[in-house]
């Protein structure tokens, strides 16, 4: 099974090749998907503790190890072109790399969900690995390091292809659908909650700063009559209260 | 009477269930949920305590959460008003996080467990840490130091506790210190500034501190004051913290001390950015020592006890603790195995029983093991499936000797038993056992299982009786052993022999083993004893780096899988990377 970039990436490529092309930025980056890397290792290393067959076990044991090797590859090259500390503008947001299974319960799901759920991740990482690759024509290690992750990649997306193909061989185009719903749904909640998260921000800040003010002048008054150094401390304070 | 404890929504939440006045079992969040520091209302362990002892939630007298909720939040929201209008960023983040449900506890309480709120009680945070550190140690009378970041306001506490004949408990704390002034945060900056995460970092900013001279002693010593009452003042333009800003140190300490370390920055320690680090982290511990020896001295003139428990976070500070040992007047200094939040769950279950429905005091086993029990059955099912070589020694003294010969060719062994430990060490029940004899071996273990930074030292354990042969231990030293919370001097002659488990200043942070406490344990230090000429073995977490503390088997098995451990066992089985003659048929599948 060969990588391909999605049309997004294909269209994203200037800005692939803008975020990659300065050393510290592509270090930092190097260094956030060992993070990722080591995440997405822990959670399959736990689907390998849960799941009751045992051939999902060892392959999943397989790509937790992969994810390990692949984090440590990251990081060794990440520290290598780490060279001074000069900081730079990161724009994750613009290149996200691979996302990880970091927002995945892996408890709460079957094994047919959890592969279909891994295929569709490591397909979309196969394929963004891909466009890393190519634009990464001036730094030959780093780009022969993202040339044999993806090697792993193409593997780990085959392998949960074919064993959601074994375990659920009338169901699997069902669960791909389901889980890139699934993926559509997590993305809307992640903007929905930001969104929810922005408009609650503005409106305790704005409390902050109509409400607060003579409380705050009275807390303040109070602090400066605070003797320093140690308090009495309560005695028997009473458990059924929260206060 | 049944009681459960319960701490939960900061950072390490856990659930222990006590018993006509006994713990029954105890376990923290994230070794179920397999979440490294969980610090979600802790349903699994709840669940998992109550299975084990076969109860039902409405079974339950009380059900007890170690701090009071609304106490903290007052505590929050008066830091924001106090520090206004500085705090505009992190007002909405801070009342967010709080109203969203730390400040429900009870009402979370009583639907995830359909138990009557009439049931529900509070302990105050430092009140659950000392009855922690008083009530699980093997004193009657006893002076009670707690320190930690915060809790409600408190953030250092200094008491006494007694127990009659009568069984009747006193607990007394009879002064604090209140936020924002807390040792617990003056470490935690550093922490942070060191460029490690707080709540997490702090073992590597102890590890570090060994490399420097703490040259920046007096700078810090700027940033704490002490007061005319013995306590103690942070100087609040070195930190930002209390106003809950984007960082807690202020431009003002990076002035003094030069710039923080970027998280992603390895620590080299030959260039002379690492070296301000280690002097830095030298200096933190320099400064937390002297304040907690004094404030120990203190207390033991003022009570003229004997005994010392200690408890809160800042206890597990080894290097502290022993120095308290030594130079405080206090012959014995206990500290529990679980002395952070994680143990507060037990400490406000004990604390409900003793002080709010005045049971009588009853012994508490001294031991940590109040987890899940590991099932040596799985194992041997897992390997059986993936065609490992497996061994099932029912003998007990078959099973020590195979161990034991193993380790003393060198091999490293994930170490499964009975069961697991509460707190954040493993005391030989999850533990990873090597061979402390070579350097090499310490490189080994960092390289292919641990996967940490260089300079953090590997722990040895002993059989408390050959304990001083090898280690400078004072009076008093075999006891702070016991649950790993001293670190003490390795002897000289024994340095070359103990290189893996010795920390470049020579010292070390080592378990006594009792018999008592760890039969099989015990046994198979002997036994390696008997096979490599020193009963010493380096003792480690049984997790990889970003895990918690392995629980059950299947995860053992997995990290066995994935790291460098040549040997596998739990309970009286035994597995080998080796491939048995059947070779399991992977790649066709895959």
């Amino acid at each position: 099974m060969r990588a391909a970039p999605s049309t997004l990436d294909f269209l994203l490529v200037p800005l692939h090749r803008w975020v990659w092309a300065d050393t510290q930025r592509r270090a930092r980056k190097l260094l956030r998907f060992a993070e990722t890397e080591a995440d997405g290792g822990r959670d399959l290393s736990r689907a390998a503790e849960l799941t009751r067959d045992p051939s999902l076990r060892r392959l999943y044991l397989r790509h937790a190890e992969d994810e390990m090797r692949h984090a440590e590859l990251f990081r060794r090259r990440g520290r290598e072109l780490l060279a001074s500390r000069a900081r730079v503008f990161e724009a994750n947001w613009l290149a996200p790399g691979e996302r990880g299974l970091d927002d995945l319960d892996v408890g709460s799901q079957s094994d047919e969900s959890l592969l279909a759920f891994l295929h569709l991740s490591e397909k979309a990482a196969a394929g963004r690995f891909a466009v890393y690759r190519d634009v990464l024509g001036g730094d030959p290690q780093t780009r022969a390091m993202f040339a044999r992750i993806l090697e792993d990649e193409e593997f780990h997306m085959s392998y949960t292809r074919k064993q959601l193909a074994r375990l659920a061989p009338r169901r699997q185009g069902l669960r791909l659908w389901t889980a890139r719903a699934a993926r559509l749904w997590k993305a809307y909640l992640r903007v929905a909650t930001a969104v929810a998260g922005v408009f609650g921000t503005l409106m305790l800040a704005l409390q902050y700063f109509l409400v607060l003010p003579l409380f705050a002048v009275l807390a303040k008054r109070a602090a400066r009559r605070e003797p320093e150094g140690f308090s009495r401390a309560r005695a028997d304070p009473p458990l059924e209260s929260q206060y | 009477m049944r009681i459960l404890g319960i701490s939960a929504h900061y950072h390490d939440s856990a659930a222990a269930l006590l018993v006509d006045g006994v713990p029954v079992c105890a376990v923290q969040e994230e070794r179920l949920s397999r979440r490294k520091n969980d610090a979600a209302f802790p349903l699994a362990a709840i669940e998992w305590c109550l299975d084990a002892a076969r109860l039902e939630p409405e079974q339950l007298d009380a059900v007890v959460f170690y701090e009071k909720p609304m106490l903290k939040f007052e505590r929050i929201l008066t830091m924001a008003l106090r520090s206004f209008p500085r705090s505009w960023r992190s007002f909405p983040r801070a009342m967010k996080n709080t109203l969203g449900a730390k400040l429900w506890v009870k009402g979370i309480i009583s639907s995830q467990l359909g138990v009557r709120a009439s049931r529900i009680l509070f302990t105050e945070h430092h009140q659950s840490h000392a009855a922690t550190a008083f009530l699980t140690a093997p004193t009657e009378r006893a002076a009670i130091l707690t320190a930690d970041g915060v809790g409600e306001w408190a953030t250092l506490s200094l008491g006494r506790g007694s127990v009659d004949e009568a069984g009747n408990v006193s607990l007394e704390l009879l002064r604090e210190l209140h936020f924002p002034h807390s040792l617990g945060m003056l470490y935690s900056t550093f922490t942070a500034y060191l460029g490690f995460p707080v709540n997490e970092g702090e073992y590597k900013v102890m590890g570090l501190a060994s490399y420097g001279p703490p040259s920046f002693e007096a700078s810090i010593r700027k940033m704490v004051r002490r007061t005319s009452d013995g306590a103690l003042a942070l100087d609040l333009s070195y930190f930002e913290f209390h106003e809950g800003a984007r960082r807690s140190f202020s431009d003002k300490l990076v002035a003094e001390l030069g710039p923080p370390r970027d998280p992603l920055d390895p620590i080299d320690l030959d260039t002379p950015e690492g070296a301000r680090y280690a002097a830095i982290a030298a200096s933190v511990q320099r400064v937390l020592e002297d304040i907690l020896v004094d404030l120990a001295r203190s207390l033991q003139r003022e009570t003229g006890l004997d005994d010392l428990c200690l408890g809160g976070g800042v206890a597990l500070n080894g290097c502290a603790n022993a120095r308290i040992l030594c130079e405080s007047g206090f012959r014995n200094v206990y500290v529990p195995s679980a002395p952070g939040d994680a143990g507060c769950a037990l400490g406000a279950a004990l604390a409900a029983d003793r002080l709010h429905f005045r049971q009588p005091h009853r012994a508490v086993p001294d031991h940590p093991y109040w987890g899940p029990e590991v099932d040596a059955q799985e194992l041997a099912r897992i390997a059986v499936e993936d065609g490992l070589e497996l061994a099932q020694l029912p003998r007990e003294d078959e099973l020590i000797d195979r161990v034991a010969r193993e380790l003393a060719q060198g091999r490293i062994v994930g170490w499964m038993q009975g069961r697991t430990e509460l707190g954040p060490r493993a005391l030989g029940n999850r533990s990873i056992l090597a061979a402390p004899h070579g350097a090499e071996m310490r490189e080994k273990l960092n390289r292919s299982i641990k996967y940490r930074e260089d300079f953090r030292p590997f722990a040895p354990a002993v059989p408390a009786e050959h304990a001083e042969r090898f280690f400078e231990l004072p009076p008093g030293g075999v006891r702070l052993g016991r649950f790993m919370s001293g670190v003490f001097r390795v002897r000289p002659e024994w340095r070359e022999r103990l290189a893996a488990v010795t920390h470049v200043d020579g010292t070390a942070r080592v378990q006594t083993v009792e018999r008592e406490m760890a039969p099989r344990f015990h046994a198979l230090l002997e036994a390696y004893g008997a096979a490599a000429g020193i009963p010493v073995l380096l003792n480690t977490s049984f997790n990889l780096a970003g895990e918690p503390i392995v629980n059950r088997a299947v995860e053992g098995y997995s990290t066995f899988r994935r790291c460098g451990i040549d040997l596998l066992v739990a309970g009286n089985t035994v597995v080998g990377k080796q491939r048995a003659a059947r070779t399991a048929p992977e790649e066709a599948v895959a």
